[in-house]
């Protein structure tokens, strides 16, 4: 070999490994929670962090424009109207479509209303879609909202990005989120389009998910949240506010609204008619236990199963899961069978979570495409952030399905003595 | 000295070429002057694209084709010099001319702000956004050079255009068709990593990739670094393209 395909050779495998690399560094892809990401208390970055609560608190209206982007580019702009007691304006328009739709709360109802056609939901069938498509507008009791505004706001179809901070909070509504706040600490200043701001960082839940808020120093109110949500693939999302009014008149027409004549309500199906229903069969499938163990279905065939869809950083999940370890310990030898699956955690949080709350019953978590189908088409789930409960009879069947945390668990001792596992009341 | 020759060449290669040059500086002094809005980020967004793409294109319509069309091109390749040689101080003469255009750019837009006052304009963002755009530049000249080796007379710039529109339609109607997915198609990936790097590039000027970093990230300078890499390797295996293509065609000294 000459010395110049020798040099030759060595500049081309460093080039390769400089592309090799780059390509590795841009790619956003890989997990990469450490324990050194859970945030410890710092007195002035709390103080920080309550001062924006208390100016929240404090005021009697706020707007502002929040743009909200994720790394692909693709963004949502909310126009966002609040005044206390209750009202709520939002307006959303998507970059890509540039449609515009709207969410009012007055004091006795949630509209939400668009002027075009509506994009299809989740559980649209095609002649419900066809029927419904346009001009359409959903009314709710006011009273049927629990304050937040986050599951409302989702109805709107247009949002790629959610909000971050639910606009619900500036009413009162209790933050689900705050008991899980590992700490606050300073990250020192930065400026956000000319305004001189402290910059917080909060974690939550053993840092599975991470906050930066840009608070203004002018008023305390955030000029850009950042949230890094740590899943089994990374996801960032960036959170712009601009046009920030404290405390200005909202014009009264802003908050209110009233149908259109030529528009039509439409009665959105409850997220349950997704399910499968009583009687069906369970369908089997074979994902990857936590121990990376292939975990069937039809392994604990001849026992009651209860199947249970979470995640960690669910607050409903989490508060569910210790009373679900209690039911597994007592009902163990009755042949039930508690098999939870998670199929969008970071194995290395999942794992730390289900060792620090001592849960012990067979867990399955997947975020492959095959597990995607089992839990989307298979099993017909449907929202984001909640839990869904399967209970499965010895024969396979199914006995009832539903969303969602109760902490009485009615519906489940109801459901588990239909299949045969009598539990008079819930266990402490 | 021949290597000085043939990057000089690339200046006075046809004499449009400084035409273009002016007529882009004046397309920055127009668009300065009418649309600009308030953010450093606007006049750097335009000088991306318009001398990012479309002033490389221009510089290096025919670069090759049009030589292998008169057959000037057998004059230049003779026999004791290797013909990859024409193709690497070609791209460093077009490497050097978009040098060049950026800087008097940078000069142009600092003399505009001096004498209109128009924005509050951040001279590192501005920065930021012209090595962006003479990185973007690198690849799309490398690209084209590359296909006018094989494309006759003017064409290769043309074509990738034509391309370049259709490409970005498709990811477009792509997009809308993906919404509410967060995590981008193969394909998706396959444009951006494989493509002259348009979008990898745009959040490198725009600071994104700190923005969307896994940690606090203002800078995010591994990320910036492996840009760069990713953009100069993009031009250097688009040249090697041209080069094995150029050297596999035989050329005559007398024409038909």
């Amino acid at each position: 070999m000459t010395r110049q395909v020798k040099t030759c050779t060595l500049i081309a495998i460093a080039a390769l490994v400089l592309e090799a690399w780059a390509l590795y560094t841009l790619d956003l892809s890989p997990a990469t929670w450490r324990p050194a990401m859970i945030v410890k208390n710092e007195a002035r970055a709390r103080g920080l962090y309550d001062s924006m609560n208390n100016a929240m608190r404090a005021a009697k209206s706020l707007s502002y424009t929040a743009v909200s982007r994720g790394p692909d580019g693709r963004a949502t702009t909310y126009k966002i109207y609040l005044k206390k007691p209750h009202a709520i304006r939002v307006e959303v328009t998507n970059h890509l479509t540039k449609r515009t739709t709207m969410l009012v709360r007055d004091s006795d109802h949630l509209w939400v209303y668009w002027s075009g056609n509506r994009q299809v939901w989740q559980i649209d069938t095609v002649d419900s879609y066809e029927e419904t498509q346009s001009d359409t507008f959903i009314k709710k009791a006011a009273s049927a909202t629990d304050g937040s505004i986050t599951n409302e706001i989702a109805y709107l179809g247009m949002a790629w990005f959610n909000l971050i901070w639910d606009p619900g909070l500036f009413h009162g509504h209790a933050d689900p989120y705050a008991p899980f706040i590992d700490g606050v600490r300073s990250k020192g200043t930065d400026t956000v389009r000319g305004h001189l701001c402290d910059v917080i960082e909060i974690s939550f839940m053993k840092a599975q998910r991470t906050r930066y808020i840009w608070l203004s120093q002018q008023n305390h109110l955030p000029r850009k949240i950042k949230e890094i949500d740590r899943l089994a693939d990374n996801h960032v999302t960036v959170v712009l506010w601009s046009n920030v009014s404290l405390n200005h008149d909202i014009a009264p027409e802003m908050l209110t609204w009233s149908p259109p004549e030529t528009s039509m309500p439409w009665h959105l199906a409850p997220p349950e008619a997704s399910l499968l229903e009583s009687g069906q069969a369970a369908p089997d499938f074979t994902l990857d236990s936590i121990d990376k163990e292939p975990l069937s279905l039809s392994d604990f065939r001849g026992k009651v199963i209860w199947l249970y869809l979470w995640q960690v950083g669910s607050p409903s999940c989490r508060a569910d899961m210790p009373l679900l370890q209690s039911f597994y310990e007592s009902c163990q030898d009755k042949g039930l069978v508690i098999l939870g699956l998670n199929h969008t955690d970071d194995r290395r949080i999942a794992r730390s979570f289900l060792q620090a709350g001592q849960i012990t019953f067979p867990n399955i978590l997947d975020s492959s495409r095959a597990a995607l189908e089992v839990t989307f088409e298979a099993y017909g789930y449907r929202k984001t952030n909640a839990p869904l409960s399967y209970v499965i009879n010895r024969e396979g069947k199914i006995v009832d399905a539903w969303y969602g945390f109760e902490k009485q668990h009615h519906r489940a001792l109801a459901a588990l003595k239909t299949a045969g596992i009598p539990v008079e009341k819930r266990v402490p | 000295m021949r290597a000085y020759e043939l990057i000089k060449e690339t200046f006075r290669r046809r004499t449009y070429i400084w035409v273009v040059h002016l007529v882009w500086l004046a397309l920055y002094v127009f668009y300065w002057w009418f649309f600009l809005s308030d953010a450093a980020a606007d006049i750097g967004g335009f000088v991306f694209v318009l001398g990012g793409i479309l002033f490389a294109l221009a510089l290096s319509a025919g670069i090759f084709g049009d030589d292998i069309d008169s057959g000037r091109i057998g004059v230049l390749v003779t026999k004791p010099f290797w013909s990859g040689k024409l193709y690497i101080y070609r791209m460093i003469g077009l490497s050097l001319q978009g040098a060049v255009h950026f800087l008097l750019c940078a000069c142009l837009l600092i003399m505009l702000q001096l004498l209109t006052r128009k924005t509050s304009m951040d001279g590192l963002a501005l920065a930021w956004w012209l090595l962006a755009s003479w990185l973007l530049f690198n690849t799309v000249a490398a690209l084209s050079t590359s296909l006018s080796v094989v494309v006759g007379r003017m064409f290769n710039s043309l074509l990738l255009l034509i391309v370049a529109i259709a490409v970005f339609i498709f990811i477009v109607v792509l997009k809308s068709k993906t919404q509410g997915q967060t995590e981008p198609s193969t394909f998706e990936k396959l444009i951006r990593y494989a493509c002259p790097p348009f979008d990898l590039l745009r959040k490198f000027a725009g600071g994104e990739h700190g923005q969307f970093s896994l940690t606090f990230g203002r800078f995010s300078i591994s990320k910036n670094v492996a840009c760069v890499v990713h953009s100069l390797m993009l031009a250097v295996a688009y040249s090697a393209v041209g080069i094995v293509l150029l050297c596999k065609r035989q050329f005559s000294r007398v024409r038909d």
